[in-house]
């Protein structure tokens, strides 16, 4: 495969046209050469005007091209661009004349062959001037498009189209059918002239650099004209290449588009200050609507407030006061702009006495001031405007602007400016939710993790063997909770088991929780009696609990071999032991004392033994306060008494039925739209043999 | 809602608890017992008539002063508890080291007799 070298595709576009203008060159040569020694119908006319059309063609698309990926310069850059264009096809134009007034007399002034060649290059010269001229203007008059303005240009580019071949349909010039034509040119482009949209965009001093390089445009564009005009007239020997549809069009949509553009950018100059204020005003807006970002302050913020105050009412002098944030703190005197502090001194005591000013600095005024507007007899200042800044209900400070001039605020001003001020707030306010967001987010974010954590540490698995059932259930008031529950085997008959309670609930609950867990493991081990592990427990506990923080819990070793039960209570709610010999349910009430009260070595003597023998269909519920002490919406406690009550209606169902029916009926009696203020835990066991 | 009173007697201080004591106020129960042992004062009754519940760490206010109290030789006198609070204390196991009696009187009884 042949590879071809990467050309780029405007560098084509110039040498196809380099190429049609030298093959246009060359053929009217000829012609001349041929005429001038009387060889008629050498060449065809028709060949000159193909090879002109082919070469507009080319300067067109290469100039779309060029416009193209320049499209967001600014507007000057187009309007110098044509008027560099304007100046380069005049300078040419110059050279020559300065070139034929350097040959003088001589033979060769005259020479038809070199005046042709110096017309052809003039007209290459003006072609490129016009053709780049008006794609300039044509992004011009597409700034701002709505689809029509679209549609207007493209029939004027096949409208263009058809003039060039016009030449080929009726040779003879000026004709009605050309006049036509040209007239109809003239029309649309007036009609495209009026897209002028670019205009207000302008500063003051682009508006006057536009009108200059329009000025050399129109002059320019004349010239060249009637430049060309002479050339057809002087000689005779030529193919008239000038007397074309196509490029009269183009001299009359590029002369009309610059003197339209030169008189509105003219009188456009006295209220372009103002179309450049409301734009400035737009831009502050948008400065000031801009959620603060990350790592920019209030301050930042409050800065671009005082800059767009200032401008948007020509202030001579201004400052900011910010209320201190602790009582304590005094005022704070920021972004101080063009004023020294004894000036502004002066006019602070001046406004403490002049109303309207006076009632509000003595904080005579309750209702929420949106502005204080008046006059100071100062020999600088006239006029002020006092604007409370304010962020969440809290006024942050206030801004005061001071202008040389009496009366020097209007009521536009005014509210450009309060404006300015409400966006300012709500651009703070929503600073400092997002920070607290952001805040938040990152608690739930440990809080979670807190839980996880949590839910770890209760068991996934219960202990058992086949002579007895067990079944587990805890829900955490808030996120985490104080509640804890365990069991642990011996050997396959003899089993610990362990329920706790930590005082308080929530995040130190659960840590406190945690050290309850670390402790029964250590101790479990050395399968003590229940009241040597509960006062072990005691100890280590008395050293890690805070002085108010205390842990409930019994603790109990089963044996499956000999069917007994032991166990003591550390402070923690007597166990629910239904007898199936005797056919009722009781609570194992024995002595006890809490973990961590009693920090010494006398805690033993608080404590109790509790030994009993189970019999197959007895049934043990261990729990936690959270469930006795479940409030309803009359404040009312489920109680002991509903709870033994409760068991001796669903003994003879099997322990995870037990459990669900409780802990489903403490539901019920809280009502299930209330959340629980405390942690339930409840373990059944039901023994079989 | 927890409401606390102090009021100054001959010999003593009642301090007198109405409502709940919960996580949410036990705060404010621990403030008022540290101010009183700031005082010097050592004999201390509260009046626990219309106190209708007290939460686990409001038993960890009492809980937290016991060492307090024997420390500095106070008589710290717990008096008027319902049923309800009083099962609360004597699940604990406060009973066995706080002083408990069922009206102003008994207490004020056993303030004499120390």
């Amino acid at each position: 495969m042949l590879k071809f070298p990467q050309i780029p595709r405007g560098k084509i576009y110039v040498m196809l046209a380099v190429l049609s203008w030298l093959a246009l060159l060359l053929v009217n040569l000829i012609r001349v050469f041929g005429e001038i020694n009387q060889m008629e119908g050498l060449i065809g006319k028709e060949i000159t005007w193909i090879l002109e059309i082919l070469f507009f063609i080319w300067l067109y698309i290469f100039f779309n091209d060029a416009i193209k990926k320049n499209q967001n310069r600014n507007f000057i850059f187009f309007i110098w661009r044509a008027a560099s264009t304007a100046l380069m096809a005049t300078g040419t134009s110059f050279l020559i004349i300065f070139f034929y007034y350097l040959l003088g007399d001589s033979r060769l002034s005259e020479d038809p062959l070199l005046k042709n060649f110096f017309y052809h290059i003039n007209f290459a010269v003006v072609s490129i001037f016009l053709i780049s001229t008006t794609l300039s203007w044509k992004h011009l008059i597409l700034y701002q498009k709505s689809k029509a303005i679209v549609q207007q240009w493209q029939a004027y580019e096949v409208i263009l189209l058809i003039s060039m071949f016009f030449v080929l349909i009726s040779q003879a010039s000026f004709n009605y059918g050309f006049m036509f034509g040209l007239i109809f040119l003239i029309i649309y482009g007036a009609i495209l002239s009026i897209n002028l949209k670019w205009i207000p965009y302008l500063t003051f001093r682009e508006k006057w650099k536009s009108i200059l390089f329009l000025v050399i445009i129109i002059a320019c564009t004349v010239y060249l004209f009637f430049r060309l005009v002479s050339y057809t007239q002087q000689n005779i020997h030529f193919i008239n290449l000038s007397e074309n549809l196509f490029l009269l069009g183009l001299f009359v949509f590029v002369l009309l588009y610059a003197v339209f553009s030169s008189l509105v950018t003219l009188f456009n100059l006295p209220t372009s200050s103002v179309f450049e204020q409301k734009l400035t005003e737009a831009i502050s807006f948008q400065k000031l609507s801009q959620s603060i970002k990350p790592g920019e302050n209030e301050e930042q913020v409050l800065d671009i407030l005082m800059d767009s105050c200032m401008s948007a009412a020509y202030v001579d002098a201004a400052w900011l006061e910010l209320y201190p944030s602790e009582p304590e703190q005094s005022s704070k005197i920021q972004l101080q702009k063009f004023i020294s502090n004894g000036e502004r001194q002066e006019v602070m005591t001046l406004l403490k006495r002049a109303a309207p000013f006076a009632a509000y600095f003595n904080g005579q005024t309750t209702d929420r001031t949106e502005y204080l507007y008046g006059q100071i007899p100062h020999e600088i200042y006239k006029s002020v405007l006092v604007l409370p800044v304010s962020a969440n209900k809290k006024k942050l400070g206030d801004i005061f602007l001071l202008k040389e001039v009496k009366d020097g605020f209007n009521k536009e001003m005014i509210n450009i400016i309060s404006t300015f001020a409400g966006q300012t707030s709500i651009s703070i306010e929503n600073h400092r939710l997002l920070n607290e967001a952001i805040r938040n987010e990152r608690y739930r974010e440990e809080l979670e993790i807190a839980q996880r954590v949590q839910r770890s540490l209760l068991p996934s698995e219960l202990h058992h063997n086949g002579c007895f059932e067990i079944d587990g259930f805890s829900a955490a008031a808030d996120e985490v909770g104080g509640d804890y529950y365990e069991t642990y085997r011996f050997d396959k008959n003899n089993f610990a088991l362990i329920i706790g309670d930590v005082s308080g609930k929530g995040t130190s609950a659960a840590f406190n929780m945690s050290q309850m867990k670390g402790v029964f493991h250590s101790l479990v081990q050395l399968n003590l009696p229940p009241k040597d592990f509960l006062s072990k427990a005691n100890n280590a506990l008395s050293r890690c609990l805070e002085k108010n923080n205390f842990i409930t819990t019994t603790y109990y070793t089963i044996s499956t071999l000999t069917k007994e039960i032991n166990f003591a209570r550390a402070g923690h709610c007597p166990t629910l032991y239904y007898s199936k010999e005797k056919g009722i349910s009781r609570f194992l009430n024995i002595k006890g004392m809490g973990l961590g009260i009693v920090r010494n070595d006398g805690y033993e003597n608080y404590l109790e033994e509790g030994y009993l023998k189970y019999q197959p269909g007895d049934v043990m519920v261990m729990y936690t306060d959270g469930i006795v002490e479940a409030k309803n919406k009359n404040n009312q406690e489920f109680g002991y008494d509903k709870l033994r009550m409760l068991l001796d209606g669903l003994k003879d169902f099997q322990a995870l039925e037990i459990k669900r029916k409780i802990v489903e009926e403490v539901y019920d009696f809280v009502g299930r739209e209330t959340l629980p203020d405390d942690d339930y835990s409840i373990l059944v066991i039901k023994f079989k043999a | 809602m927890l409401t606390i009173n102090k009021k100054g007697e001959e010999g003593y201080l009642i301090i007198s608890l109405e409502g709940e004591v919960d996580a949410s106020n036990s705060v404010e129960l621990d403030e008022v017992i540290q101010e009183v042992l700031d005082e010097d004062i050592k004999n201390i009754l509260v009046n626990a008539h219309e106190l209708q519940y007290i939460s686990s760490a409001g038993l960890g206010v009492f809980m937290s002063y016991l060492e307090d109290f024997n420390e500095k030789n106070i008589q710290f006198i717990i008096y008027g508890l319902n049923e309800k609070v009083m099962n609360v204390f004597h699940i604990l196991g406060l009973d066995q080291l706080m002083n408990i009696k069922d009206t102003r009187e008994e207490a004020e009884k056993s303030l004499h007799e120390a």
